[in-house]
């Protein structure tokens, strides 16, 4: 019997392994250097209860360990298969096996995914236009999945200009997408990434920190200027085009496929480095339309012209905040990762920055902004490090923290799951192990009128770079007539073309059965999703736990009901075939569904209902511990 | 959040409550005996407002520009842009935008003179939806929610509070617990998902699964004696309570005619407009309706008379509906926003206009409230207010006023910290019958 589940334990753990194994690994990112980096956190810790004279909090079992694990690092929970293999093997080190092996899950970044998707407030369009966020969306994805280190991902972004569609320039999403505001876009750059929350010096001196409205247009300055890349260029074509509307032939819309769908999603310039103070400004130190340069407010100075526009100004402001602002950058990152990993800051609000001396315990926080800079912001790293600590292991505590606002330290929170936590493990139970689906894939298909166009000979990556190097006015009328006879000789559709391309484009509708991360975003607000409390993405980490009765029903009559417990061919039930013991049954449903084996007044109350409600005693008991809080709660 | 905090306000808000309730009716009246609803037993005496019963709020997310909706300059054509202004009924001047509800500002009180202190969305949406701006420190209750806490629900099984296409971070119950949270709409023609057992479930089933699974909520949590566990042990009741009312039809569009569906006209915020008239109706005591899309720093003239559309029509129809229906007289409907939008017109942005917090325009019409009448006046441009400011707060306290409720009780938060339903806000008395 050992043997068998050796093997399969094996099988599960290794075949991924060798799949999605990654191979540079740097040298502060060796296994040794990890455990020695947890080891560190955990005699903090262990300091930190005898400075305070509090008694050490138990370890875990098993069970809620491989659970906790499970949805903190791949955000799901573990597959019947999975959660059965980690049980029975006998192994001293399988802890560590376990985290080693969810590292190289899939699941991990679809996980992180939500995260970023939240923090930077994905939603696939945006009103007006043409648009969509779709090349952006999937650089982020791709980041998160190839594991950027933080302060490159956060580079790219804010120092980010060019094409929008192409995987390299992709990440000027992060600014097109809030075209029109430019001011909001900074204000949530100083807050996510810096802890600094500058919203109100927006308009007027913050009454409560100290930040002035001249000391915000000054960092303003560095990234004024975020127009489309030479769509002047077009604008007298565009305006022809645009009078003759009403008949909204092809003319019309392969020009606006130019306009809104290629420069459109352009961002022209570095950043002017300069700006006009508004023409509402206030106070004495300024005159409304008085031109400003780039001021940074704190860190080492950096600082841009009044005299002429720059070119430079966005790739300045992420030097700026990436290297310039140390410790901020890597407390703010590091902190954001001890929430996700342990469940709550050390300070909180995460995007409130406090200097390590004013924490509630600064050596901790010293070491672990260090950590983050010695790993050389490695996301996946730094969570390892934090995986593998005892710390993790603590027991569940079912008190609120102490503290205002911060961890503890005293065991683990309760907390309810995500929306996307939640939702991920049910697909899981339904479909089976989620992560063996495709990701979700940009479409760069050119549409023209809804339809695509010139499939398996041009994408919108070749295109939108051919039509953003021309260089005047009239290359863009040459270039456009010729594109426009293409599109007209090549009818649309190119047989054979289509069905080729379409296997490279991997779609999601609202409704698939795959991971959040892989849907549209924001979700709709009849999905499961909204219902328990995702981000609606219009603002910075906007998402709920709150309960709502709502959520009971659904859990109660629908989508649970509909796609698992009265699915026959649910995954879940599988783990049941070629089981006769009623005892055996119920044992693999606890395990699939709440990661643990029943307890024998568990077992009992079960095997009651067996003896009376026969066959359909299942899906009840399956629906029973769905609906049950140990399933949204993690312990 | 610790449990016996919250029972503990919950008991202090009851005493306080009725002991200035009876306060305010000594000497006026005999003190209404418990039994009643408190709602109820506080109106009249505190003045003219309590004849209000039910809320409608309807918000426009994003900042709906003052200028081309209810605050029109036609002298200024340089901050109207192609914005036309016509006469509503009671003579007053209105965007063209909403040739519809021209027709009922005899019924609206306009407040011109709004001006609030956050700028940006979230910020804006917050202190609407709460009185007080966001601290990372703490959650605060939602608007709806204080109504529910202070007036109580008025449906034994219904829920007090719904929120059509709302954000649940605007609708949460904060620091009064989950209970005091909205149940959530996404699509009003969908109504209540999932408040029906599916058919495929005998009944025998079902409540052989409720019991189970209750069994293992109680042992979770003894294990873990922790609020939001216990929370979601109760929600479980009222979920139940409600799928066994007689009352779930509250939530049915389809029992409505098509004439009165074609009335409010299509899409998701006038259908939500009519579910609200129907929750009403079926004594839900607040429900809250948004439509999205304000934000139009980009092309904002196309933007506006899109979301224009939406709403003019859905508006006339609800306060048409209503009136025919003698509801209109004890529901306050309220058109609110975050902020107003800039008189300045960008070119650079397609002739956008950004936030502008300075000065806006909501509106309030029925319970009690004298129709075809605007209060407060911006400058020539609608930059500023110019006379009767009336802050965040004060907007607050005159919904709250309007039902009757004490804006100026005390309840203390779990931390011991003291909130008001609007904070220091006073109410505007004048605007009430």
């Amino acid at each position: 019997m050992f043997r068998i589940l050796t093997y399969i334990v094996v099988c599960i753990f290794c075949t991924k392994l060798s799949v999605h194994g990654f191979t540079d690994v740097k040298p502060k990112g060796d296994p040794e250097y990890l455990k020695k980096a947890a080891l560190q956190i955990d005699t903090l810790i262990a300091n930190f209860y005898r400075n305070k004279k509090l008694p050490v909090p138990e370890v875990t079992d098993d069970a809620t360990f491989m659970r906790r694990a499970f949805m903190v690092t791949i955000g799901r929970i573990p597959t019947a298969e999975e959660a059965w293999a980690f049980i029975e093997i006998e192994e001293p080190n399988k802890r560590v096996d376990l985290v080693a092996y969810l590292m190289k899950s899939q699941g991990y970044s679809s996980h992180m995914t939500n995260w970023a998707f939240d923090l930077l407030r994905l939603r696939d369009y945006r009103q007006g236009g043409q648009g969509n966020s779709e090349p952006y969306r999937n650089w982020i994805r791709e980041a998160m999945d190839q594991n950027v280190p933080w302060n490159e991902f956060v580079d790219q972004l804010v120092g980010s200009s060019g094409n929008g569609w192409d995987p390299k320039t992709a990440a000027v999403g992060y600014y097109t997408s809030d075209r029109g505001m430019p001011l909001d876009n900074l204000s949530n750059t100083m807050r996510i990434f810096l802890g600094t929350r500058m919203e109100c010096a927006q308009c007027h001196d913050d009454p409560f920190g100290d930040t002035d409205r001249k000391d915000f247009y000054h960092l303003a300055a560095f990234t004024h200027g975020q127009g489309q890349l030479n769509q002047h260029l077009m604008s007298k074509l565009w305006g022809e085009l645009r009078d003759e509307r009403e008949s909204r032939g092809i003319e019309y819309q392969v020009g606006q496929l130019f306009w809104d769908r290629i420069y459109g999603m352009s961002l022209g310039g570095g950043g002017d480095g300069r700006i006009e103070l508004p023409s509402d400004y206030q106070y004495r130190d300024g005159k409304p339309g008085e031109v400003l340069g780039g001021k940074t407010p704190f860190g080492k100075f950096t600082r841009t012209s009044d005299r002429e526009v720059s070119d430079d100004g966005r790739e300045k402001f992420s030097e700026w905040i990436t290297v310039k602002t140390d410790p901020q950058f890597s407390s703010v990152i590091a902190n954001r990762m001890w929430k996700r990993v342990m469940g709550k800051g050390i300070y909180e609000p995460v995007d409130e920055y406090i200097e390590a001396s004013k924490t509630v315990y600064p050596e901790l926080m010293l070491y672990l902004s260090t950590l983050m800079k010695d790993l050389d912001y490695d996301l996946k790293k730094f969570q390892n490090v934090l995986l593998l600590t005892k710390t993790f292991q603590f027991a569940t505590n079912p008190k609120p923290s102490t503290l205002d606002g911060g961890d503890d330290f005293h065991g683990r929170k309760i907390e309810r799951l995500s929306a996307e936590q939640i939702w991920d493990s049910l697909i899981t139970l339904s479909n089976g192990d989620p992560d063996r689906l495709k990701k979700r894939t940009v479409d760069n298909r050119i549409y023209v009128g809804g339809k695509p166009v010139l499939v398996g000979e041009m994408d919108m990556v070749q295109l939108s770079n051919e039509v953003l190097a021309l260089k005047s006015e009239a290359q863009v009328r040459k270039y456009y007539k010729e594109f426009l006879e293409r599109v007209k000789k090549g009818g649309g559709v190119k047989s054979g073309g289509t069905q080729m391309m379409m296997e490279e484009v991997q779609k999601y509708g609202a409704n698939s059965v795959v991971r959040a991360s892989e849907l549209p975003s924001p979700a709709p607000r009849e999905h499961f999703l909204y219902l328990f409390g995702a981000s609606d993405r219009e603002v910075v980490e906007a998402a709920s736990k709150d309960p709502n009765v709502g959520q009971m029903l659904s859990l109660m009559n629908g989508y649970v009901q509909k796609n698992l417990v009265n699915k026959p061919d649910a995954h879940v039930y599988k783990s049941l075939k070629d089981v006769t013991s009623s005892h055996e049954k119920i044992r693999r449903l606890y395990l699939a569904i709440l990661s643990r084996p029943p307890t024998e007044e568990e077992m009992k109350w079960m095997l009651a209902e067996v003896e009376s409600a026969g066959d359909q005693a299942y899906r009840n008991i399956v629906a029973a511990l769905v609906m049950s809080s140990e399933f949204v709660f993690l312990q | 959040m610790n449990i016996h905090h919250l029972n503990r306000t919950d008991e202090l808000t009851r005493r306080q409550f009725m002991l200035n309730a009876a306060r305010a009716y000594l000497g006026v009246h005999l003190f209404p005996m418990l039994g009643t609803s408190i709602a109820s037993a506080a109106p009249a005496a505190v003045g003219a407002g309590g004849k209000a019963k039910y809320v409608i709020y309807l918000y426009m997310s994003g900042g709906m520009s003052h200028l081309d909706t209810f605050d029109p300059k036609p002298k200024k054509k340089a901050v109207m842009g192609p914005t036309e202004t016509i006469m509503g009924k009671a003579d007053v001047p209105i965007s063209g935008y909403l040739p519809k509800t021209a027709q009922v500002t005899d019924k609206m009180c306009i407040i011109n003179s709004l001006s609030s202190t956050q700028g940006a969305h979230e910020q804006g949406t917050y202190v609407m939806h709460h009185s007080y701006t966001q601290r990372g420190t703490i959650r605060h209750p939602a608007f709806g929610s204080w109504v529910l806490k202070l007036a109580g629900p008025i449906h034994p099984q219904l829920p007090g509070f719904v929120a059509i296409n709302t954000p649940p971070a605007v609708t949460s119950g904060g620091f009064f617990g989950a209970k005091f949270s909205a149940a959530p709409i996404g699509k009003p023609d969908e109504g209540l998902l999932d408040s029906k057992r599916p058919d495929e479930i005998s009944e025998g089933n079902f409540d052989r699964r409720l019991s189970l699974a209750d069994k293992l909520n109680q042992q979770f949590h003894t294990r873990y004696p922790n609020a939001d566990v216990k929370a979601y042990e109760e929600l479980y009741r009222d979920a139940i309570a409600l799928m066994k009312s007689s009352d779930l039809a509250a939530f049915d569009l389809s029992k409505e005619t098509q004439a009165t569906r074609n009335l409010y006209g299509s899409g998701n915020f006038a259908q939500g407009c009519l579910l609200a008239r129907r929750l009403i109706e079926h004594d839900v005591r607040f429900v809250e309706v948004q439509l999205g899309g304000w934000d139009t720093h980009y092309d904002n003239f196309t933007g506006v008379e899109g979301r224009c559309k939406e709403f003019d029509q859905a508006y006339a129809a609800l306060l048409t509906d209503l009136e025919a229906r003698g509801k209109l007289k004890d529901t306050l409907v309220v058109v609110a926003t975050e902020f107003g939008r800039t008189p300045e017109i960008k070119a650079e942005h397609k002739e956008g206009r950004d936030h502008h917090p300075n000065a806006f325009s909501c509106v309030l019409a029925g319970g009690g409230i004298k129709g075809g009448v605007k209060y407060g006046l911006t400058d020539t441009s609608g930059n500023k207010v110019k006379q009767d400011v009336v802050s965040v707060q004060d907007f607050n306290a005159t919904i709250a006023y309007a039902l009757g409720l004490p804006h100026d009780l005390v309840l203390m938060s779990p931390t011991k910290r003291p909130f008001k339903i609007a904070d220091q806000g006073k109410p505007i008395t004048s605007l009430y019958t």
